[in-house]
């Protein structure tokens, strides 16, 4: 989770700077704004951004969307060889805890799959699930159960 | 409702249960009691029992009556079985204290009980008796011993003795306990705790996410859901030395059930790329692959003899419960009605399946189904979601999960939906409660 915060700055630098994806896989905000940034402390100052990629309830399938998102987080991984990434799979707060555990496994496999098809090596990918253990926004409505139904990547 | 609890003793289980009463060294009076049960089949309603005031002379013996008066009480209402009625003033009448069973009847009492608190050299010995109020026959006279410290255990023996004589039921509550989900330390750990929610113990202190806690038939093995290690992983604890080993198999280990009549626990593993249940020995050992389909095979429940399993998968779409022979055969569908049913439990008894079901307006309620799919009874209603349920060791009340005031919060009732009431007040949210089967 370390990379969380980061990952989110990032994210929000884009959204302040016009992108409209709200997910938009980019190098670390240092690098793009400041393209003089040193390497070796790139890292520690700000993460990378994998884009999260969200399902319907129940669902494990990936969207078209996802998949487009999947598509851009492969390109990033192809460009960092030396990251390994966990995959979470997350589930909203609907439906039962056991049942989204396994759930969640199915929707961090699927990325997992898609991403080796991509050319990411298998090696590099784990997976974990959370269910609904640890919720992104803990609202109680569509809105929330919508952010809260994805898979998260950490890199490592 | 009593009505509907008495239509469906058996002819071989009133045998039983007579057969029971007839034997027992002290005297239960088989004949008024079958005598009794007869007359509360055509009554409805619950019970209602003058509990008198025990005798004692001494002051020791005055506070032994007045704690074990508490205990009878307590336990008596937990049971949802009765409506409890103060002794009239003249309860008694003449010299000789005889029962006044005209007061008592004028009252609206069904059943009398009461007795008295003696002291045998420091030995506590409870006399009770019970009475039936309209006829003024004995149903039963038992005396109960212990020392100082068992005054509590004589007095919920009493309170399942007066079940089983009034109900005809083998009553298993007092004593028992359960294992439960709680995050009142900020961290989900696991908890045991009395059949009435009293005397909480913290089990796990892992500072991690522990879920879904199961303890086996013979009371020997806790069973769990643990993520330390940054993933879920199943662990067992040898309850009586404390030992505790990790399984880590690949796979989700979540929701464990230890199949009864064998040492073996099952939970979902994913070790082909699908969720598959398995059964796993004590020492974590892979005994065997149970499921076979594609999708999500979870939660499984066994039958009382361990010969079949109930289980959620995913294979016709939506999460649905299936049953299946564990040496194998094809899973039968049992849950029909709703798109989303999970959680099942099977019934100490044997013949139901008690589960919930997301419904179409967002609430997640609890129903009860028999094993062959027939006679689907809704349990709660109108009260967000209601999840996990878990029978108690004889069958006759449920424990589950409610969040219909506010935060998610352990819950009992009986069997058939009535007296649903908050179990316990305890910090943080509460979940998977498991009520044992052993003592």
């Amino acid at each position: 989770m370390k990379n969380t915060l980061p990952g989110f700055i990032g994210a929000a630098m884009i959204v302040l700077a016009g992108c409209s994806s709200k997910s938009a896989v980019t190098e670390s905000p240092a690098s793009a704004s400041a393209p003089d940034t040193a390497p070796a402390s790139s890292s520690a100052v700000a993460g990378p951004v994998l884009g999260d990629i969200f399902f319907s309830f129940d669902s494990s399938a990936l969207s078209t969307e996802a998949q487009d998102q999947l598509k851009q987080n492969a390109a990033w991984l192809q460009n960092h060889g030396a990251q390994s990434v966990v995959i979470q799979g997350h589930c909203d707060e609907r439906g039962t805890d056991e049942y989204n555990i396994a759930l969640g496994e199915r929707r961090a496999v699927s990325a997992k799959q898609y991403l080796t098809t991509l050319g990411v090596s298998d090696a590099r990918l784990s997976t974990v699930s959370y269910g609904e253990e640890k919720p992104f926004d803990p609202g109680h409505n569509e809105e929330a159960w919508s952010k809260n139904r994805r898979d998260h990547f950490v890199t490592k | 409702m009593n009505v509907m609890r008495m239509k469906r003793i058996s002819i071989p289980r009133l045998f039983v249960t007579l057969f029971c009463l007839l034997i027992l060294p002290l005297t239960l009076r088989a004949e008024n009691a079958r005598e009794y049960i007869a007359i509360r089949k055509q009554g409805a309603g619950r019970i209602s029992v003058v509990l008198d005031k025990t005798v004692a002379k001494g002051g020791r013996e005055s506070e032994w009556a007045r704690s074990v008066d508490g205990t009878i009480r307590s336990g008596l209402d937990f049971t949802g079985l009765f409506n409890l009625l103060p002794a009239p003033l003249n309860v008694r009448q003449g010299q000789a204290g005889a029962l006044n069973f005209s007061a008592l009847n004028s009252v609206g009492a069904e059943v009398y009980a009461g007795g008295s608190m003696s002291n045998q050299s420091g030995k506590a010995i409870l006399d009770m008796s019970v009475y039936d109020a309209l006829s003024g026959k004995l149903l039963m006279k038992k005396a109960y011993s212990g020392d100082e410290t068992q005054l509590r255990s004589m007095g919920y023996r009493f309170c399942a003795d007066l079940v089983e004589l009034l109900t005809g039921k083998k009553c298993l509550l007092f004593g028992s306990k359960m294992v439960f989900v709680s995050n009142r330390t900020g961290f989900k750990e696991i908890y045991m705790c009395d059949f009435d929610g009293q005397n909480v113990v913290q089990l796990t202190a892992s500072k991690s996410i522990s879920l879904t806690p199961a303890v086996s038939a013979d009371g020997k093995y806790l069973a769990w859901t643990d993520y330390t290690s940054g993933r879920p992983d199943l662990y067992i604890r040898n309850l009586a030395d404390k030992t505790t080993i990790r399984v880590g198999k690949p796979g989700v280990n979540i929701a464990p059930a230890w199949r009864n009549s064998t040492d073996e626990v099952a939970t979902t593993l994913t070790l082909d790329g699908d969720q598959e249940l398995y059964l796993i020995r004590p020492d974590g050992k892979l005994s065997r692959r149970l499921t076979f389909s594609r999708g999500i095979d979870v939660s499984p429940t066994f039958s009382p003899d361990g010969s079949k399993m109930a289980f959620v998968s995913q294979r016709s779409g939506m999460p649905q419960i299936f049953i299946q022979e564990v040496e194998g055969g094809t899973a039968r569908r049992v849950t029909f009605s709703g798109n989303y049913n999970t959680q099942p439990s099977w019934s100490p008894l044997g013949d139901k399946i008690a589960y919930s079901s997301l419904q179409k307006n967002g609430e997640i309620n609890i129903f009860i189904i028999n094993v062959d799919g027939s006679g689907l009874l809704q349990l709660t209603s109108g009260s967000k979601y209601n999840e996990y349920p878990s029978w108690s060791p004889d069958g006759s009340m449920i424990t589950f999960t409610s969040t219909r005031q506010g935060g998610r919060k352990l819950f009992v009732m009986n069997a058939d939906g009535t007296n649903q009431r908050q179990l316990m007040h305890m910090d943080g949210d509460q979940q998977q409660p498991s009520w044992l089967r052993a003592k």
